[in-house]
This record gives structure tokens, C-alpha cells and sequence, in this order.
């Protein structure tokens, strides 16, 4: 057992003759969207939506929680405003470069990096949405006998449920977008069809998987919207 | 020659970012993957080993070698993690060394070139591979058997081109008139460059004009190149009204695709599986392989299915 393997008879498979869309790589080829759909897009559509909503949970939680220490302790509000928009700014593809040393190539790198985006504008929009509570609403429930924690729970939270929805859904639609860029760390999520179009340029698939992105973005959009709605019926109420 | 090598794997390489993790980085890293199976280096001891990680490289040619390797042991049964699209050479290897991965699909030229340090034209298919061998040995990872197809830089011209100038071998180019060459930025200064052909074979009526991967082909079709810069693999050539010119200088070496499996990793293994690995590279000829790329790069089949069709068009699983 050494060498060069002599060389065999290999049966050639007929793959087949491609559309004269797919050999000139024409913008758009539906025909091969459609075959290719259920191994080139969907793996990774389904991947997406994993990776997203994993960063919006974990996000939310942790920004919410910093929000409302925020709001008790005003004087750390600036602070843990200033780290996470430091967080924020730090261009996706560095982060996740320098992450990789500790955290490898993994899954853990892209949310790690993914939570530090949706950090700022979650902890923004529920401190803007509880600062922005009228003071009167707030000494006429104080004077209905509420405690603190009722008085969060029952009047200060739902108050503020629309703006911090509208950071929700600006987070979530962010996070859609850089989760593309995870394709570097990971070989997942829409990023990865798109990077391996660009290689040997193929339109189709980028624009295929650039196409779901977007479609993605509106869809996670659109679902937050309804909850919005559903959380807060008195604001259409008064529209 | 040893940095102008690793550049023509660059150029294969997807994820041009990655490439400047360093290696250490992906030593360091691989092992927590998310992916399918739980610690990769993990389970070592006992009776035969029948969990594997296997990885390739940046490119449609690897991706392809990797899903052939995994799909067929599956096939027998192992539980295959796959890696597509670990990175660049170094990267890759290191991945190896480290345990992060235990089988992957590498050119016995890059092995030669790039770690063994040798910079010489060596004569033979099988000398290379001896002496990569000869190295991994000492690195603690086996070779098994190497496909019979090889992938290397290679000159080609249009065949009209060809028989005006009654062209054959790449030396048939010197004073034929100035002419323009393609190759992409990475691979001009350096052996196996432009600069590197120009001074083997005295091509100084050779212009450059250097493009992005995948954009030769075109150009030359269009007539603004005469000579494109081409991997021997490249289903394009099939297609294309091109003749690839051969490289009686032998410069750009041999590069016969080799499994690399470390050592006890490959110790653990049931025979079928070295077996199934040298019954495939036995099949891998140039014309299966171009046919393979060939579905990849103009039929746009998922490297996956490419894999699957010819595994069972083979009687392979």
C-alpha cells in the first residue's frame, strides 16, 4: 500500500446538462433555486433563524436586565451606555476575529459577537421607553397604594412595551444582517452560500441567499409588529 | 518558492479573512464546534474508533474530496463530523497536528513545498509523494494511497492561439512575439508566478495582467489575454476551445491529492475504512474528477449531492 493509487475505472454519473442560465450565470436561474432549494438554501435559512433568534433572546435578556438597574441606579446608566456602544461600533468581522482565539470557530464566537450588537439598542430603547413614563401616571399609581415592583410591573413596563418593541425589532433586523457575516467563523447561516458564490461568481446564489436574508429581516419584522400589537392593545386604541 | 506556493493555495481559498486568523488560532479553536458530535478529540481509547472528524479546505474541489470521505463512511457506519471550509493549508494542518480534526484531503506538492521546504523541481508524481509520505511519518499522520488525478498551475492558451504559433510545451512561448499572461494578484513575484515562468523559461515577450479567480476564463475567451494562469482540474477546461501547455521545465511540481490521517486516529480504525479511502482515490482520475468539479462549478450541484451521485454510481455506499 504505497503511491500513487493505480488508477481505476470510475463509473462517471451523469449530472446532467445544466440551463443555459446556469452556464452563463444569468442574474436570476428560478429553475436551479427551486432544485437546489431543499440542500443550498434551506440548511442554512433554518441555521439563520437559529443563530438570530439565539442573539435577540440572550440580548434582550441581558440588555433588559442592564436597563432596569439603569433606571434604579441612574448614575449607571452613562457607564453601561458607553460600554455597550463601545460594543456596538466595534466592526462585526474584528469582533469575531478576535473572539476566535478564545472562543474557536464556533457557534459560541457568532453569538457571542451577535449579542454585543443587539446590546445598545435594546438597553436604549427600555430605558428611553420606562425614562419616558409621565411623572403624573406615575404618582397617581404611587397614590393607588402600588409598590415599586408594581408599580414597574403594571405600569411602568407596559408604558414603555412600544419603544421597547421598536428596539426589539431594530435589533432584530440588525442581527439578520451581520449574522451573514458569521459565514467567516462558522460554516452556517445564509453567509455561507453567499461566501462560496463569490468565490467562483454564481448570481443566482447570492442573490438567492441575499433575497432570503432581506425576505428573513421583513418576516422577524413583521412577527414583532404583531406581538407589539397583541402586548399593547390600548395604543391602537388611541391611534 | 515557499511562500509563492502557499499563495496558489491561497487562491483557493474562500474565506480570505480567515486566512489571517493565524494558525495558532485555529489550533486553539476548532475543538469546541458546535456543530453535530461533542469533543472531537475526545474519544481515542477503547475498541475501534468509529467517530471521526473530518475537514477540508477553502474550494469546490475540497469541499467535494471531503463529502466524498464522509458520505462513504458513513456509509460503513462511523459517525462523521464534516468541517467544509476550514481554511487555508496551514490552517488546516495545524487543525490536524492539534487533534481538531483527524482526516483531511490534502496535494502532496503543498506538503513538499510547504513544509518540507523543498524548492527544487522534484522528477516524479511518486517521488513527491514519497516524500511527503516520508514527512507525515515523522509528524505522526499516515498517508494512504493518492488519487491518480492531480491538480496543479498550469498555462493555457486558446487553440487557435496554439496552432498559429505551433505551441505544445510551455517554452514554445519564447519568441513567439509579445503576449499577455493572467494570474491572479497573490501569484505574481515567486517560483510558480509569473515572475517565477518568466525567468525558468525566458518568457520576457510575456505581459501580465493580473485578474480575480474565475475571471481568466472569461478573458480569454474574449481574446484580452492570450495565456491564463488555470488549475489542471478546472472543468473549464472541458468546455473551453483551450490547450493547456505542457510544463516541460516541470515547474509547478506534482499534486496528487493524499488522505492525511493522524496516526491514532488511523491505529483505531477499522480496515474498512482505510480500505473505502483507497478503493475512492483509485476511482479519482482526471476525468472523474473534472466531471465532479464540473457539476460543482457549471452545474451548481451542492458538493454534497456531486458526492453522493458518484459514491453510488460506484457501488461506494
Amino acid at each position: 500500500m504505497s503511491g500513487i493509487a493505480p488508477a481505476g475505472d470510475p463509473v462517471i454519473p451523469d449530472y446532467g446538462q445544466a440551463s443555459d442560465c446556469v452556464i452563463g450565470n444569468g442574474p436570476f436561474c428560478g429553475d436551479w433555486f427551486v432544485d437546489q432549494w431543499s440542500t443550498v438554501f434551506w440548511p442554512p435559512l433554518v441555521d439563520h433563524i437559529y443563530m438570530v433568534v439565539i442573539a435577540v433572546v440572550i440580548g434582550f435578556v441581558i440588555a433588559f436586565a442592564a436597563a432596569l438597574i439603569a433606571y434604579r441606579k441612574k448614575w449607571l446608566a452613562g457607564p453601561i451606555g458607553i460600554v455597550a456602544t463601545f460594543l456596538y461600533t466595534l466592526p462585526p468581522l474584528a469582533l469575531f476575529q478576535l473572539l476566535v482565539p478564545f472562543t474557536g470557530l464556533t457557534l459560541l464566537t457568532v453569538e457571542i459577537a451577535l449579542v454585543c450588537f443587539t446590546l445598545v439598542i435594546i438597553f436604549q430603547a427600555v430605558l428611553a421607553g420606562l425614562a419616558a413614563v409621565p411623572d403624573d401616571v406615575k404618582r397617581s399609581a404611587i397614590g393607588m397604594g402600588l409598590n415599586q415592583r408594581q408599580l414597574m410591573v403594571k405600569v411602568e413596563l407596559p408604558l414603555a412595551l412600544p419603544s421597547i418593541i421598536s428596539g426589539l425589532r431594530i435589533a432584530t433586523v440588525l442581527t439578520v444582517s451581520v449574522a451573514t457575516i458569521a459565514a467567516f467563523v462558522v460554516d452556517s447561516g445564509l453567509g455561507s452560500p453567499i461566501l462560496k458564490a463569490v468565490s467562483s461568481p454564481f448570481n443566482t446564489q447570492f442573490i438567492g441567499a441575499g433575497a432570503l436574508a432581506v425576505l428573513l429581516a421583513f418576516v422577524l419584522d413583521g412577527l414583532l409588529v404583531i406581538v407589539g400589537r397583541v402586548l399593547t392593545p390600548w395604543t391602537r386604541a388611541r391611534v | 518558492m515557499y511562500k509563492l506556493n502557499r499563495h496558489a493555495l491561497n487562491r483557493r481559498r474562500v474565506l480570505g479573512t480567515l486566512g489571517a486568523l493565524s494558525v495558532g488560532m485555529a489550533a486553539a479553536t476548532l475543538s469546541g464546534c458546535t456543530s453535530t458530535t461533542a469533543s472531537v478529540g475526545g474519544a481515542k481509547s477503547g475498541a475501534a474508533r468509529r467517530r471521526i472528524t473530518i475537514g477540508s479546505k477553502g474550494f469546490a474541489e475540497s469541499w467535494i474530496m471531503g463529502e466524498l470521505y464522509a458520505q462513504g463512511l458513513r456509509a460503513r457506519g462511523y459517525q462523521v463530523d464534516l468541517k467544509t471550509n476550514v481554511g487555508s493549508s496551514d490552517i488546516i494542518n495545524t487543525a490536524l497536528q492539534s487533534g481538531q480534526i483527524d482526516i483531511y484531503p490534502e496535494y502532496t506538492g503543498v506538503i513538499v513545498v510547504n513544509w518540507v521546504g523543498i524548492d527544487t523541481a522534484l522528477g516524479t508524481a511518486d517521488e513527491t509523494y514519497d516524500i511527503a509520505k516520508g514527512w507525515e511519518n515523522e509528524h505522526g499522520v499516515t498517508t494512504l494511497q493518492a488519487t491518480p488525478f492531480e491538480n496543479k498551475n498550469a498555462v493555457a492558451v486558446r487553440k487557435e492561439f496554439a496552432d498559429e504559433h505551433g505551441l505544445k510545451k510551455v517554452s514554445d512561448l519564447k519568441g513567439i512575439g509579445d503576449f499577455t499572461y493572467s494570474t491572479y494578484p497573490d501569484n505574481v513575484s515567486g517560483a510558480i508566478g509569473y515572475e517565477g515562468i518568466v525567468d525558468t523559461y525566458g518568457l520576457t515577450n510575456m505581459k501580465l495582467k493580473t485578474l480575480s479567480i474565475g475571471l481568466n476564463y472569461q478573458a480569454i475567451e474574449r481574446g484580452e489575454i492570450q495565456a491564463a494562469d488555470v488549475f489542471t482540474t478546472d472543468p473549464q477546461l472541458l468546455r473551453s476551445d483551450l490547450v493547456v501547455l505542457e510544463d516541460d521545465k516541470k515547474l509547478f511540481g506534482f499534486q496528487n491529492v493524499v488522505p492525511l490521517i493522524r496516526d491514532d486516529v488511523f491505529n483505531d480504525l477499522d480496515e474498512d475504512a482505510p480500505e473505502f479511502l483507497n478503493r475512492l482515490h483509485s476511482l479519482l482520475t482526471i476525468d472523474a474528477i473534472q466531471a465532479l468539479n464540473e457539476a460543482s462549478a457549471i452545474n451548481r450541484i451542492d458538493p454534497a449531492q456531486v458526492a453522493r451521485v458518484f459514491l453510488q454510481a460506484n457501488g461506494l455506499m
